[in-house]
């Protein structure tokens, strides 16, 4: 990153903003975590990260990250092919219009959205139910780890569909004609050229998903009132609950181990981003 | 051009600067931020012309459907025309006690209503003040030197949409397979009050202790394995989708929440289970040292804690020409707003002994002869460890 003399000024308020709402509490979360509640160095606030409940909590957390984001991944690219293949210039840009629309809900509404569709009274357990199909008849409830990755899912297949799709678009039209030219069939086309091509570039979608997916608060929260133990939710009753008032500083320690994960996965992101590029170079 | 800059800035220092003397040298006799108690702050009078000098207050985190506190805000402004700013309603406590640190001065609370715990680990942030009524408030729920008290007591409330099959009366009534998807909590416990007041509730009705609430843990883990329990979180919201039927609830949130359900054609109904009686810790008032509007923090405090019987805010005429005092002594105490929202505040018993309190909202009486618990504070701490481990794994 070198700049020309004073080309980079254009960038300042991009600089600045990244500072000051990345940077700068990033560096007051990791300096509290290291503190204890008297204000002494002390790494005392990581050692029940590593143990017990909170362990518990990374753990499912990263179970539920990982999941969501598997699903999400495949059904994406396989709807992202099925769309470029087929659909019309017009669908296209309708899909394209509700994906992001979909990609962009989260938070309380749609939980909220779920529950009026399939909470025990919603619209959809009602139209289901009339056809004969009771969907809390076993042990389904929407209240649970298996509904918090179905409404999760609900919001990751569009942003999957959103950023895959530039790949799948970059397949070029020589590269199967020249495949078939040369006697491949589609099938090697696709198992030799374009799976290989477009394996970077689905990692990396599948790891901004998993950053995604690991670091959402309030669908969850509001789906399970801590029932299901996610990291985010315990962070929430730490700094800013009602209940527990002197242990603040262990969740800016659970906040840092967070920001190392979701780190791990922008890495992964970052790797797979190069891979991909070299097939659109040239 | 810059020398005539610097004489202009120079000649407005001075002319603020002389300003700030005179306001000063007028008001020097009592400094609002320092006295505590009605006598050191020159009686109801002179507080009450201080407060409105200030003509604001700024208080936090309190929403007007909870324990009637729309009713104090309203009656205060009404009564002494001092505006009040209400910061982020339905926060936390713990977002509270971070504003108080960090927000700057003129944006800073000027009064506080926090959980118990966050007076005790935040004392040296709040001025020491004594109401009037301090003696009334029991040794137990407050700071010795006035920084903090508790201001009222909620129980916990079995809160029913009317559409049930059969009306809960118990906590023992809702393993009962009617109530199937049906019952629900207001929050995670480690994280709401009144949630991890339903489970100290619960326990006692399961037979426990408040010392250990593993009862109360297991009477939950039983509900959802019948698959009784629903994990939604209990509000308005998810009530009206019909996600629940059932919760659990601080009485004085119920009529609030009857009359918004009304208002999108539900009946719900508030009882006081007969099988447990909680009652909340208190929530507690501090006013920080920080506070903008000394004067009026000082006031709303006197006001909070009142036990009046007077006018309402709908039933209070002009004031004008009145004295500080008559106006104070004509309208209805704290104390006595909170009783009308189902709330219990925290010199009931006093109040009752002299004939003051007025009575409940039809509906919220608490059954005859039980017995009210109140978890004492250590108890709430062995509580919460116990929660951490086990709630996530209900």
């Amino acid at each position: 990153m070198r700049f020309k003399k004073y080309s980079w000024l254009p960038l300042l308020p991009f600089f600045l903003f990244t500072g000051y709402f990345l940077l700068w509490p990033i560096l007051g979360v990791t300096l509290r975590s290291l503190h204890d509640n008297h204000g002494n160095w002390s790494l005392s606030n990581y050692t029940p990260l590593l143990s017990g409940a909170y362990r518990h909590a990374f753990v499912t957390s990263i179970r539920l990250s990982v999941i969501t984001s598997v699903i999400s991944s495949l059904l994406g690219a396989f709807f992202t092919l099925v769309i470029v293949k087929n659909a019309s210039s017009r669908l296209t840009s309708i899909i394209e219009s509700v994906a992001a629309v979909f990609a962009n809900s989260g938070g309380v509404p749609l939980a909220f959205m779920y529950i009026a569709a399939f909470g025990a009274e919603g619209m959809f357990t009602k139209i289901l139910k009339f056809f004969g199909w009771d969907i809390y008849a076993g042990h389904f409830t929407l209240f649970s780890f298996t509904g918090v990755v179905l409404v999760y899912t609900f919001f990751m297949t569009p942003l999957m569909i959103i950023v895959f799709r530039p790949a799948i678009l970059g397949l070029r039209k020589e590269w199967s004609e020249a495949s078939l030219n040369l006697g491949a069939t589609n099938l090697t086309y696709w198992r030799r050229v374009a799976i290989p091509i477009l394996t970077p570039s689905f990692i990396g979608s599948f790891f901004l998903l998993f950053a995604g997916a690991f670091s959402a608060y309030a669908t969850a929260r509001a789906l399970t009132v801590g029932t299901v133990p996610l990291v985010p939710i315990i962070i929430g009753t730490l700094v800013d609950g009602n209940v527990i008032s002197d242990q603040a500083n262990l969740g800016d320690a659970l906040a840092v181990g967070m920001i190392f994960v979701a780190g791990i996965a922008m890495i992964g992101y970052i790797w797979a981003q190069r891979s991909a590029a070299k097939w659109r170079q040239s | 051009m810059r020398k005539r800059l610097l004489t202009g800035v120079i000649a407005a220092t001075v002319a603020v600067t002389s300003l700030v003397a005179v306001s000063s040298s007028q008001a020097a006799s009592i400094d609002y931020s320092k006295c505590t108690d009605l006598k050191s702050c020159g009686g109801m009078d002179a507080l009450v012309k201080a407060a409105q000098k200030e003509g604001k207050l700024n208080v936090i985190t309190i929403p007007r459907d909870w324990a009637n506190y729309g009713e104090a805000l309203d009656l205060f402004t009404k009564a002494f025309g001092i505006k009040i700013a209400d910061d982020n309603p339905d926060g936390s406590s713990a977002y509270e006690i971070q504003t108080v640190k960090t927000a700057p001065k003129s944006k800073a609370p000027d009064a506080v209503d926090v959980g118990i715990t966050y007076g005790a680990d935040n004392v040296n942030l709040f001025a020491p003040y004594k109401v009037a009524t301090w003696k009334d408030i029991p040794a137990q729920w407050k700071e010795a030197s006035g920084r903090w008290a508790g201001d009222y007591y909620g129980q916990i409330a079995l809160a029913y949409d009317t559409s049930v099959t059969k009306a809960p009366k118990s906590f023992a009534d809702l393993k009962d397979p009617a109530f199937k998807g049906q019952v629900a909590i207001g929050g995670d416990p480690t994280g709401a009050q009144e949630a991890l007041m339903s489970v100290f509730a619960a326990n006692l009705a399961s037979g426990g202790t408040p010392a250990n609430i593993q009862p109360g843990i297991d009477y939950f883990k039983g509900l959802k394995a019948s698959g009784n329990f629903v994990s939604v979180l209990a509000n308005g919201q998810n009530l009206a989708a019909g996600a629940y039927k059932v919760s659990f609830s601080w009485d004085f949130n119920g009529p609030g929440a009857i009359a918004s359900a009304a208002k999108i054609g539900k009946t719900i109904k508030y009882v006081i289970p007969t099988d447990a009686v909680i009652k909340g810790t208190p929530y507690i008032m501090a006013i920080p040292f920080n506070a903008p509007h000394p004067a009026a923090a000082r006031l709303w405090s006197e006001f909070l804690y009142s036990q009046n019987k007077g006018k309402t805010s709908a039933t209070l005429g002009s004031v004008k020409g009145l004295s500080g005092s008559k106006i104070f002594a004509s309208i209805q105490g704290g104390q006595n707003i909170w009783i009308s929202g189902a709330a219990h505040p925290i010199t009931e018993a006093a109040m009752k002994t002299k004939g003051l309190a007025i009575n409940p909202p039809a509906g919220f009486e608490t059954p005859a002869g039980a017995t009210v618990v109140l978890p004492t504070p250590d108890q709430q701490t062995a509580a919460k460890e116990l929660l951490k481990t086990q709630w996530p794994n209900l």
